[in-house]
């Protein structure tokens, strides 16, 4: 218990992201990074959605007081939807989702990326981005407040 | 405690209770199971706590106590946009949040309640809830009362009656803390849930008033006809009536009132954002149609759940062009007669205008 606790916090803690991957575009992204050894961080776990307007403020507000570090919402780029429209309702919703949490000083835990079937390059780079931004902001407070 | 132990099983509640016009929903029979068999009925998650029955029944039973102790601790059946603004209540409770850094200059302070997470989560509302705050500060600068704006937490009235007292506690733990520190003696409230909460459920042992008790010194000459309706939370739970009338009709408004009013005011069906559903859409759409069958222009109201709700309901389709009156908040109806709301000031700092 006690070594544990004397282990500089940069060693021990890895952040812990939520990444909600559209089916159509950003999972294929994904999944091509993979198949592509494009490496990245494993910091994320991947949630694999239909579409990224099916991604609810609700589903966000729940893992980041769960003690999710960082949410990452990927869908097509614009005018790519599966849906025609689904990611433009999604800007929306995730922009304002920002703001309600800039309240809370979370507003830089929840990204909003597009990341298409081709572009498996570009997620590992925007989860090795998102990675490094949530190191420099530390842990979700939450955990802190808990203990 | 709740007194149920002492219903005599009349069935007066189950008649009155609106929820009973549209569903199988029935207080008595919730009392009996509970009574009886100790068994919880399914009932206490579809009761709007509008407080009709309590009215009613011969023997006072505290009903709405009843309702909230059966519920605490227990996942509610359902809540409306899947719960965003409990997680946000939720997620806010969980942290060590903001405290007022100096005692202001004000003994008088306002809170503007949930209205900036309602105007980013119910942004297809197509209502201004920001307003509401820029409205009652305008109105209570003219009354020269200069308030200090509160950047408290939720109040916690949704978790409170969705039955999870834990959340509801460390908000008031900490909102009291902040009240403390600011310094103020009077805390002003536009919203009527979060008057009800200050009022009953936090034991501030300060002044907690409700911006209509103030506005009928306003001195305004209004020609207009308007209708108000209730909110279950100022009207049955706190017993105000008189004073949003009066800040009507001082300012020269005329009221119509609706075939229910007052005491027996019709819910807006919603309440606590649980219970948004076929049924409660049946009890909003006869209360818009109360509103309509008065003539008047304008509805009234000093909750912002109720504007959220109603407003709603004429978005949807089959409800387009049906309704053709405004439904506005008070504070904001009668700010608005002092011109054009004026541009986001440094009172609703926080607020944001939905972007679409
Ligand atoms: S009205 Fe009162 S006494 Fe009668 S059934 Fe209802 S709770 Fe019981
Ligand atoms: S409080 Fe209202 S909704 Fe609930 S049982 Fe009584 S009358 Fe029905
Ligand atoms: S009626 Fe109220 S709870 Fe239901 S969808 Fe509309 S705003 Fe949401
Ligand atoms: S299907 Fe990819 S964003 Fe809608």
């Amino acid at each position: 218990m006690n070594a544990e606790a004397q282990t500089p916090i940069g060693d021990a803690w890895e952040p812990n992201i939520l990444a909600f991957c559209c089916n159509w575009c950003s999972y294929a992204g994904a999944d091509l990074a993979g198949v592509s050894r494009f490496q990245y961080p494993p910091t994320v776990k991947i949630l694999r959605v239909m579409c990224s307007s099916r991604v609810e403020p609700a589903f966000i507000l729940k893992a980041l007081k769960d003690g999710a570090d960082g949410v990452l919402v990927a869908g097509c780029h614009i005018g790519d939807c599966h849906y025609i429209d689904g990611n433009k309702n999604a800007e929306i919703r995730i922009n304002n989702t920002k703001k309600a949490l800039g309240k809370l000083g979370f507003d830089k835990r929840l990204r909003l990326e597009w990341i298409s079937a081709s572009e498996g390059l570009r997620f590992s780079e925007v989860i090795r981005d998102f990675t490094e931004e949530i190191k420099k902001l530390g842990q979700n407070p939450v955990k802190e407040v808990k203990k | 405690m709740s007194n149920v132990q002492s219903c005599y099983q009349c069935g007066k509640c189950t008649s009155i209770c609106p929820m009973r016009r549209v569903s199988k929903t029935s207080p008595r029979s919730s009392i009996y199971n509970a009574n009886v068999y100790g068994l919880e009925s399914k009932d206490i998650w579809t009761c709007l706590t509008c407080g009709l029955c309590p009215q009613e029944c011969p023997q006072q039973v505290d009903f709405l106590n009843f309702i909230r102790e059966e519920r605490q601790g227990k996942q509610p059946l359902d809540i409306a946009h899947l719960g965003v603004f409990t997680e946000l209540a939720n997620l806010s409770s969980k942290l060590n949040g903001n405290i007022a850094d100096k005692p202001a200059d004000s003994k008088i302070g306002f809170f503007p309640g949930c209205v900036d997470s309602l105007d980013l989560f119910l942004h297809d509302v197509k209502t201004n809830f920001g307003e509401i705050t820029t409205s009652s500060v305008k109105l209570l600068d003219k009354l020269g009362m200069k308030p200090q704006l509160l950047n408290m937490k939720c109040c916690g009235h949704d978790v409170l009656w969705q039955g999870k007292k834990d959340i509801f506690d460390a908000l008031k733990a900490h909102n009291k803390k902040y009240i403390k520190e600011s310094g103020i003696d009077t805390l002003v409230t536009s919203c009527a849930e979060c008057y009800r909460t200050f009022s009953k459920d936090y034991d501030l042992g300060i002044k907690v008033v409700h911006i209509s008790e103030l506005l009928d010194k306003l001195g305004l000459k209004i020609d207009a006809d308007v209708t108000f309706h209730d909110p279950c939370r100022l009207g049955r739970h706190m017993g105000m009536y008189d004073a949003p009338r009066k800040a009507l009709t001082a300012n020269g408004v005329r009221i119509k009132e609706m075939e229910h009013s007052r005491e027996n005011a019709l819910c807006c069906g919603v309440s606590n954002f649980m219970n948004c559903n076929e049924q409660t859409k049946a009890l909003r759409i006869a209360r818009m149609n109360e509103a309509r069958a008065t003539g008047a222009k304008t509805l009234i109201t000093t909750c912002s759940k109720c504007l959220a709700h109603f407003n709603c309901l004429k978005t949807e389709k089959d409800a387009v062009n049906k309704y053709d009156f405004d439904i506005v908040d008070l504070s904001v109806f009668l700010a608005r007669q002092f011109g054009e709301p004026a541009k986001k000031e440094q009172a609703s700092a926080g607020s944001s205008k939905p972007e679409v």
